[in-house]
């Protein structure tokens, strides 16, 4: 059997770790162009020369071993820790071309914990554009190492890498410095108080903000003989560490690395002066979002229309080719129901990650990012925020996780509460589908009315997420304030490759994460609404042929039967005087006869149908809780819908496809169903402008994704938080649907 | 008939995905019950 190396995978943030992560093992870990992607250990099988094989494990970026957050004393206690079972045989420590001094810290502090370290230089292909040469040969000598020159982009060195994997056993575990000389009397007695112990190991131990190993930070602590400097000590002797670092490294450089300064500047920073100008770099950025927005709107209209009325068809094509039964029924009037509620937001959702992508890929979300510092900085929280809460658009659960780079805890626990504010994929289906119906069409400065009302709820979530860090900075009192560094990393040409995979990764997850839980819930839905224990579901039919017999239709029912009767009636007579037909009078009169006891008859169809859903399970549970949704504006079936998408937002609109086609004979679109709903006490539709803004701004606030608070309770490692974000999210949500509804009624 | 034993074979299915997907814990299901996880010793709220 051949030997697995255990290689752990360390940089600095966005230096492509996860690219070479990737390439290596042959997954397909999320990749970008801002730091902060991996924060978390990901681990990886690479198939190496001769037969051996490598454990890979893709550590979170960190810039140096001197820990301040929680992702990166991963890396940390990894290489620390020889009883880790993935303690690494070889170090890979991933670099970038363009900031290899800063670069090399990180590389020489692994290399004094006696790893043998292998140093790959990548994004080479940019060495000729920037006036960049290295004289590799010298820089392995000088670092005593095995250097791999690499451009993930381009897909070289790769084979390099590999080999010198394979061959780490030749590559020395040598020290690079020998930091006692920054103290020499506390590193005597440091060695003479624990004299079988690596010192730069007890070094780290002792000065580490993250008690990653508290049995030998509580044992150095308690050693009577060792005098404990105080923190500020500490710092100033790391501070002295990282300076005789910096010299060592300047040294080596300078032999073996020279930089052509006039090809450095150029195009990069007059664009940076542009995006990130603190009136243009705002300005372009609200254009963009713009843009977006109304090509989302116009891109994905033809295809969304596709296929809702293939689905449409689909679900008449089974009712009319299978046997009647409950079978039939199910898939027809639930599955395919809810299922469609999914897959007709698929265009709108890839179009979304793909704009997402093109702008992590390019480089401009670092520019965002370092825009928002400025307007977060009044709120309380550190452009560290602004990550997570941008990358809240797409979900949460990866956002909350991402607030980890975050050092104070007090500030990511602020983060981690307001980050579902943001808008998430999953509430794009609420909002497109209540767009549609209730804003009318139309524009303004060119810019259509629904990819504004679009524009405007992702203002308000953002808005909503960062006043909300506002009051609790107040009530929990933030003292300590952060300086927030990012990284700005270069532009880049989007590779195509990685932008499809974003958005097919993306859009799958989407479709099958919350498609499992909508067709389950479709299924139970569709059983509850067929289903009843009543004597007025089972003599449906007794009962409203009875009440039409003596009361006749509904109001509604009534007039509508009387305008399509007479729009028919014209119609024919139109034809006949344009000469299209030629019937006499008594057949225009038969023929209306037979359209009234058709429509008639469906109307009558319609009231069983509707008076067995309202007695059915479902019915009576939608009833009860009616009286809460009720001065929201809804009825019963958005009742249920609301209650439903407590589990996943998405499942809203199945929930109603699934509700509203229950026993409906005519296999509408999920779009036109919704617009035909009535609401039986105005007898207008149910869906206009007072309901859908209330449901449009529930959905802005309300906290209703399990997922979410399961993450949520994960990371603060309690469910007082989730419960708090819980009650006050859905509160809040619940007070300005409220004064919504009954301001625009 | 025997549309209606699929059916409810179908529904079945639905509820009991949904009780383990939202009201069972995940450790049930979790083959890798004790991963072990870095902790902070006062920034991280753990205590």
């Amino acid at each position: 059997m051949s030997k697995q190396i255990n290689v752990a995978l360390i940089g600095n943030p966005n230096t492509g770790k996860t690219s070479v992560f990737n390439q290596l093992t042959g997954l397909k870990q999320k990749v970008g162009n801002y730091p902060g992607i991996t924060v978390e250990k990901k681990e990886g099988i690479c198939k190496l020369p001769r037969g051996l094989k490598a454990h890979i494990l893709d550590l979170p970026g960190t810039y140096s071993l001197n820990t301040t957050s929680l992702d990166e004393s991963v890396a940390v206690e990894l290489l620390l820790n020889k009883n880790d079972k993935d303690h690494p045989d070889v170090a890979v420590v991933i670099s970038d071309v363009e900031n290899l001094k800063r670069n090399l810290l990180l590389f020489t502090q692994i290399k004094d914990l006696n790893i043998p370290t292998i140093l790959v230089i990548n994004m080479s292909d940019r060495m000729s554009r920037k006036g960049i040469t290295i004289d590799i040969p010298l820089l392995e000598e000088k670092l005593n190492t095995k250097i791999a020159l690499m451009s993930t982009r381009k897909g070289l060195g790769l084979d390099r890498l590999k080999e010198l994997i394979a061959e780490y056993g030749t590559i020395k575990a040598e020290k690079s410095l020998d930091i006692s000389v920054i103290e020499p009397e506390y590193f005597q007695k440091l060695k003479k108080t624990f004299p079988k112990e690596d010192l730069y190991k007890l070094w780290l131990v002792i000065t580490q903000d993250v008690n990653f190993m508290p049995v030998e930070k509580k044992r150095i602590n308690e050693d009577a003989s060792f005098s404990i400097k105080t923190k500020s000590e500490l710092k100033r002797l790391q501070q002295k560490e990282t300076i005789l670092r910096y010299q060592y490294i300047n040294g080596v450089l300078k032999e073996t690395y020279k930089v052509d300064t006039a090809a450095a500047k150029g195009f990069r920073a007059s664009l940076d002066r542009i995006l990130t100008h603190k009136v243009f770099g705002y300005l372009i950025f609200f254009m963009i979002l713009l843009l977006i927005f109304q090509a989302i709107y116009s891109w994905s209209e033809l295809p969304m229309d596709f296929i809702d009325e293939l689905f449409a068809s689909a679900s008449e094509w089974i009712k009319n080719t299978l046997p009647p039964g409950m079978l039939t029924d199910l898939l027809a009037e639930g599955i395919l129901a809810g299922i469609g509620g999914v897959v007709i937001f698929i265009p709108q959702i890839a179009f979304l990650f793909f704009f997402i992508s093109l702008l992590e890929e390019s480089g401009y979300m670092s520019r965002v990012v370092f825009l928002m510092d400025r307007v977060m900085k009044p709120f309380g929280l550190s452009g560290k925020s602004v990550v997570p809460l941008i990358s809240g658009t797409a979900c949460a659960i990866p956002a909350i996780m991402a607030t980890r780079t975050i050092e104070s805890w007090k500030e990511r626990l602020i983060t981690i509460l307001v980050t579902p504010f943001t808008t998430c994929s999953a509430r794009l289906p609420i909002y497109l589908i209540i767009i549609a119906l209730i804003i009318p069409e139309g524009t303004f400065l060119g810019l259509g009315y629904k990819p504004l009302t679009l524009m405007l709820l992702y203002l308000i979530g953002f808005g909503a997420a960062i006043l909300s860090a506002m009051v609790l900075n107040k009530i929990l009192q933030i003292r300590s304030r952060q300086f927030f560094v990012i990284e700005m990393p270069n532009y880049k040409l989007p590779l195509g490759k990685n932008v499809a995979y974003t958005v097919w990764e993306k859009t799958k997850s989407f479709v099958l994460g919350a498609g499992k839980i909508i067709l389950a819930i479709s299924i139970v839905l569709w059983f509850l609404g067929s289903n009843g224990f009543s004597e007025d579901f089972h003599k449906a039919d007794e009962i409203v042929a009875e009440r039409i017999e003596t009361q006749g239709l509904t109001r509604y029912n009534q007039e509508n039967l009387a305008t399509t009767l007479a729009n028919y009636k014209s119609s024919l007579n139109d034809s006949v005087s344009a000469g299209i037909y030629n019937i006499s009078e008594k057949a225009i009169t038969d023929s209306v006869r037979v359209k009234e006891e058709l429509l008639f008859q469906n109307a009558l169809h319609q009231e069983i149908a509707s008076h067995k859903l309202e007695n059915s399970y479902i019915g009576l549970m939608g009833k009860a809780i009616e009286p809460v949704v009720r001065p929201l504006g809804y009825d019963w079936k958005i009742g249920i819908a609301v209650l439903t998408s407590f589990a996943a937002r998405e499942v809203f609109v199945g929930t109603l496809a699934t509700i509203y086609s229950v026993g409906s004979d005519e296999e509408e679109t999920i779009k036109n169903r919704m617009a035909a709903e009535i609401n039986p006490a105005t007898g207008k539709p149910l869906f206009n402008l007072a309901s859908g803004i209330s449901l449009l701004l529930f959905y802005a606030f309300a906290m209703q994704c399990m997922s979410t608070l399961a993450i949520v309770k994960r990371e603060t490692n309690t469910w007082k938080w989730p419960a708090l974000q819980l009650v006050f999210m859905s509160a809040f949500a619940y007070i300005i649907a409220l004064v919504a509804y009954q301001f625009l009624k | 008939m025997f549309q209606t034993i699929i059916t409810y074979f179908i529904v079945l299915m639905a509820v009991g995905y949904l009780v383990k997907k939202f009201f069972l814990p995940r450790s049930l299901f979790s083959a890798n019950k004790g991963s072990k996880k870095a902790c902070g010793q006062d920034d991280c709220g753990c205590s």
